[in-house]
């Protein structure tokens, strides 16, 4: 094509250029060579810890690379096409001035067609993986139910099928690992998103709706979680998590489950705790088998529109705190509920046993909002409930029981 | 009075002179001073006046986006609350969009579609002036919100059900839908005057394929907007009743469904964006062509993709729900149709890049941002292609990925375009040039801190950070990189500073030492070239007849045997001298702005108190009779030296413009 003057030289600008396009690459690379790292970076969606997490890296890895290439081509083009063409300072006026190139169809053609090819190749692959994760969503070895509320989450298991959950937890979705497991994602109020990047991505929990995802962890592991669809105040803070156990494991797990609370033995502070939770605290959150009053129910069972039946669109309700100290972490997956765990005793068994984080307990009963911006005065969130020091000292001694 | 109107037998016959005019109905004269601003219908004077303003809730925006990065720069942030960082991340948002990108669009659409056309004006100046102060007061209205009560918080796109009185009790949404109504009109009538002047007001031999690609892609852009602000509208106003009349639109549990306000507000959402970057394009298939001394390459192509581009834009909307649940079937639809919207985009890439090949670069500070464009708008653009898959983008969706890609497109690709516009068009504002050594800084101050704000926002947004959280926690591995991007917004801020100070210290200079930069001081291309800098009020002393796609430019120069151009005459020569005089143009008018005023009253009586609101409808009622009314032309328009008043239709620069009295008229020696 066009050419300007002959007798210069343009060995200085190719040189520039080149040094530049090189660094520029060398530069992201180093820049990029830590990107798949998992455990600094709990949520990295880059470091597939289950199937379908994999599905959906093994289709966007070579996207990235051939946006990579694309990107090295353009962007070392403008660097060349400067270094190139530019008018220097000792060019005169008018000397050397480019042949008036109008465009060049059948070019033209070439990079409308080239691209769309490759991008019909690609779509192929994007097809083919929207149904693959659609299927393993469908075909689910077993299902949980997954309510999103301002600003935490509640999981519900209805081991015997009959259509009433008999286990409900919150903020921490336990599962067998190496098993498909369904997630049943609702809404209780707002719109939310459950992400567990290292599993899966995301799906939003819309009221009114039932949206189903698969979740399939190649080992135990605790797999950390975030709202993802911006949901008001303390969105920010609307954290959970999936603990997957081995099968051995998860069953041992649900067996404590299913049964009751455990009783503080009369006259320890854990009793005395046990009243105040009744009077203060058993509006919002559930002890399985007591009613709101905290007195005992009937069935024993845990009751999946406690405290929130009259506001199918408000969470008026709280976690369940049955199990409370089988979790490791409260209030929407935000404090930890161990300081330290037992020797052999890790994370990821059936229960965590340990030092309770007695201290976090009992910030967060000292004041709530402060820990966690929330909308108590409009039923979503904790209120601060003004607690003595003695009242708190005992709630937490009982809290501390609930395994 | 509308321009076109002028033809019409009653104008060619005045009526006879009134010997009084009631007070208000007639028309203000001033020419100078601050009331010719306020009541001006010149296109000229709109559209700096948009600029103006846009610069104001561009520094308005941008202080909201330092105390998000401030907030953000360490884990733990305290210096916004939950609350306050909610609703500093959703003014951002909208005033990013609506107040700053559209409004400097439409600055320099106004400015220069008129001129690019070879027009004298807009088609309906007094409509047009009133789109300029709907936007003002629809942009001061929703800011007010800051001062009663606190912003909208619910993000820009503001989803149902969080929208709901039940979940944002405050009055911050309710100016959000009404606030935005208000600059949806500004929008929708900007567009259909633009739209209409393309149309009807092009001058002699300027045929669709001579267009400049700027006025092509401007026109694509009122096109969309005219399509896809009634659906917006829609949506606020079911908001609206929802909010303000307790209707169930969207609440689910009285059979409403939240997903329809997402698929309404991205019906009009991703023609949005779009909007905000067709006119960029646009601007730098002017600049590279300009600085490159070459022609652009494969016109048809440019203008062609560019209105796929805005077809396309309105199959794609619900990209932005590959995670909502709607189901495979559509997942799939729009998974496929967003890929290959890349196509087009991919055409104009090359495209410039092959203008630019073989040419003659002068990389001033107008080329440097042009080049920066093709350069950030590529990386926004690979990222988009990720996204485009399905399952990928529910990775990648609602985290600071998504953050860094829309931030190169309208940052690296919007604001990039416009500042390169503003030093190329400086000249034809304000009649002096700004300064290249201080541009220069500012380019690289602006290249450098837009990639470290955004650039590290992909690797956030990859390992797992998500969008409009106010905080997060050590452990999660986000410390860096925020810092880093932090670090870049102040590096933008002190851009942005140093742009205002070369605006100031060029002004300064000027004023100490006047030089006329004369009619073409970048040697460019199309007509706004043609005229003195800045721009005479009446823009063409005579409508020209256009020959040929870049015409001024072949008045300059003809060419070679070997394609090379040889230049035939001197710039000064060719162009219009700007001294005629007896060219008819439309008065100002009070109206404009009082009936724009009116609109605010209603939305805060709706929010506060309906007694406002009754003062409003007032204030518009009486502005649209008043603006019905008043006579077509002030008393005494004529310009100054002018001999004699001949009504003839010459100021409607149509088909018709070249009267034989203009030939005699002309200037050319």
């Amino acid at each position: 094509m066009a050419s300007t003057t002959p007798d210069r030289s343009h060995t200085r600008g190719y040189v520039i250029a080149g040094v530049l396009t090189a660094l520029m690459v060398v530069g992201t690379l180093l820049l990029l060579r830590n990107i798949t790292d998992v455990a600094g970076h709990p949520l990295n969606t880059l470091r597939p810890l289950g199937d379908q997490a994999r599905k959906i890296d093994d289709l966007v890895v070579p996207v990235f690379a051939v946006a990579g290439i694309v990107f090295v081509l353009v962007e070392g083009g403008v660097i060349f096409l400067i270094a190139r063409f530019r008018r220097r300072s000792d060019d005169a006026d008018g000397e050397g001035d480019p042949v008036q190139i109008h465009g060049n169809s059948s070019l033209e053609w070439a990079w409308t067609a080239v691209p769309a090819l490759i991008l019909a190749v690609i779509a192929a692959f994007n097809v083919a993986a929207i149904w693959d994760l659609e299927g393993d969503a469908q075909n689910a070895e077993m299902n949980v139910e997954v309510v999103g509320q301002q600003w935490w989450w509640e999981f519900r298991y209805d081991t015997n099928e009959d259509g009433k959950p008999d286990v409900i937890t919150a903020n921490q979705l336990v599962i067998p690992a190496d098993t498909t497991v369904g997630v049943n994602i609702r809404s209780n109020d707002v719109i939310h998103s459950f992400w567990i990047p290292t599993l899966n991505g995301k799906r939003d929990a819309v009221p009114g709706r039932v949206h189903k995802i698969a979740l399939h962890a190649d080992k135990p592991g605790i797999y950390e979680g975030q709202c993802t669809e911006y949901c008001g105040l303390s969105h920010g803070y609307m954290r959970m998590q999936v603990k997957a156990l081995t099968k051995a494991d998860y069953e041992k797990w649900l067996d404590n489950q299913l049964d009751g609370p455990v009783e503080p033995k009369a006259d320890t502070p854990a009793a005395e705790g046990k009243a105040i939770f009744n009077t203060k605290c058993a509006s919002c959150h559930q002890i399985d088998g007591y009613d709101t009053s905290g007195a005992p129910t009937a069935s024993g069972e845990p009751d999946p529109e406690y405290g929130g039946a009259d506001h199918p669109l408000v969470s008026g309700n709280a976690p369940n705190l049955t199990h409370l100290m089988s979790r490791d972490h409260f209030a929407g997956g935000m404090f930890p509920l161990y300081d330290s765990y037992d020797e052999g005793a890790a994370r990821t068994s059936a229960m965590p046993s340990g030092d309770p984080s007695q201290g976090e307990l009992g910030d967060w009963l000292r004041d709530p909002p402060g820990k966690k911006p929330m909308a108590s005065d409009r039923a979503r969130g904790m209120p601060n409930l003004n607690l003595s020091e003695d009242e708190i000292d005992k709630l937490v001694a009982y809290l501390t029981t609930l395994k | 009075m509308a321009l076109i109107e002028a033809r019409t037998p009653a104008e060619l016959s005045p009526p006879p002179q009134q010997t009084k005019q009631l007070g208000i109905f007639a028309r203000p004269v001033e020419t100078t001073g601050w009331k010719s601003w306020l009541f001006t219908v010149d296109h000229k004077k709109v559209g700096i006046l948009y600029g103006v303003a846009s610069m104001f809730f561009f520094v308005v925006g941008g202080s909201e986006a330092l105390l998000i990065r401030t907030q953000l720069a360490r884990p733990g942030g305290k210096l916004l609350s939950a609350a306050l960082y909610n609703q500093v991340f959703t003014m951002h948002g909208i005033t990013l969009v609506f107040l700053v990108v559209m409004p400097m669009m439409a600055a320099l659409a106004n400015f220069l579609l008129p001129l690019q056309i070879g027009a004298r004006d807009v088609a309906f100046p007094r409509l047009n002036a009133f789109s300029f102060w709907c936007y003002l007061f629809g942009g001061l209205f929703l800011n007010s919100a800051w001062f009663l009560g606190g912003g909208a918080d619910g993000g820009w796109f503001n989803y149902a059900p969080n929208s709901s009185v039940t979940f944002s009790p405050g009055h911050g949404i309710d100016f959000y839908a009404l606030g935005l109504l208000i600059a949806g009109i500004a929008s929708t009538v900007s567009a259909v005057n633009l739209i209409i002047t393309v149309i009807n007001m092009r001058a002699p031999g300027m045929t669709w394929m001579r267009l400049p690609v700027f006025t092509w892609m401007t026109l694509v852009t009122q096109f969309l907007l005219v399509f896809s602000l009634p659906v917006i509208t829609v949506a606020l106003f079911l908001l609206m009743f929802d909010r303000l009349f307790g209707s169930n639109f969207f609440n689910a549990s009285l059979g409403g469904d939240p997903l329809l306000w997402q698929h309404l507000f991205w019906i009009f959402g991703h023609p949005e964006v779009y909007i905000m970057i067709l006119p960029a394009f646009g601007i730098t298939s002017e600049l590279i062509p300009t600085f490159s001394r070459k022609p652009i390459f494969g016109y048809p192509f440019m203008v062609a993709s560019g209105i796929a581009i805005g077809f396309m834009g309105f199959g794609v909307w619900a990209h932005h729900m590959f995670a909502s649940g709607m189901g495979p079937v559509a997942v799939t639809a729009f998974s496929v149709s967003t890929m290959f919207i890349a196509v087009p985009t991919g055409v104009k890439i090359l495209n410039w890049l092959a203008t630019v090949y073989g040419g003659r670069l002068r990389m001033t500070t107008s080329m440097c941002f042009a080049l920066g464009l093709v350069s950030m708008f590529t990386i926004g653009g690979l990222s988009g292609v990720t996204h485009a898959l399905a399952p990928a983008d529910t990775q990648q969706t609602d985290t600071y990925y998504i953050v860094a890609h829309f931030h190169y497109v309208l940052f690296g690709g919007s604001i990039f375009g416009v500042l390169g516009g503003y030093y190329f068009w400086w000249p034809k504002f304000f009649g002096h040039m700004l300064d290249e050594k201080i541009g220069k800084w500012h380019f690289w101050l602006t290249l450098i801190g837009m990639n470290l704000t955004f650039g590290p926002m992909h690797m956030l947004g990859l390992q797992g950070m998500s969008r409009r959280i106010f905080s997060y926690s050590d452990g999660q591995g986000f410390d860096l990189w925020n810092l880093v991007a932090t670090i870049g917004a102040f590096t933008i801020a002190v851009s942005l500073l140093v742009f205002f100070y070369n605006c100031w210290v060029s002004y300064r200079r000027h004023k100490a030492n006047p030089q006329d930069p004369g009619p073409d001081p970048w040697d460019a291309r199309s007509l706004e070239w043609s005229v003195p800098s800045p721009v005479p009020e009446h823009n063409f002393d005579e409508i020209p007849q256009i020959e040929e796609f870049d015409d001024f430019w072949h008045r300059k120069y003809g060419h070679d045997e070997n394609g090379r151009p040889v230049k035939i005459a001197d710039a000064a020569d060719v162009a219009q001298k700007g001294d005629a005089t007896g060219v008819h143009l439309p008065s100002p008018s009070y109206w404009p702005i009082v009936l724009a005023a009116g609109l605010p009253f209603i939305a805060y009586g709706l929010i506060f108190n309906l007694v406002w609101a009754a003062i409003g409808a007032l204030l518009v009622i009486v502005s649209i009779w008043g603006w019905v009314i008043e006579p077509s032309t002030a008393p005494h328009a004529e310009h100054p030296g002018e001999q004699q008043h001949e009504p003839e239709p010459e100021g409607d620069g149509g088909e018709t413009a070249t009267t034989a009295g203009e030939l005699e008229e002309a200037t050319v020696d």
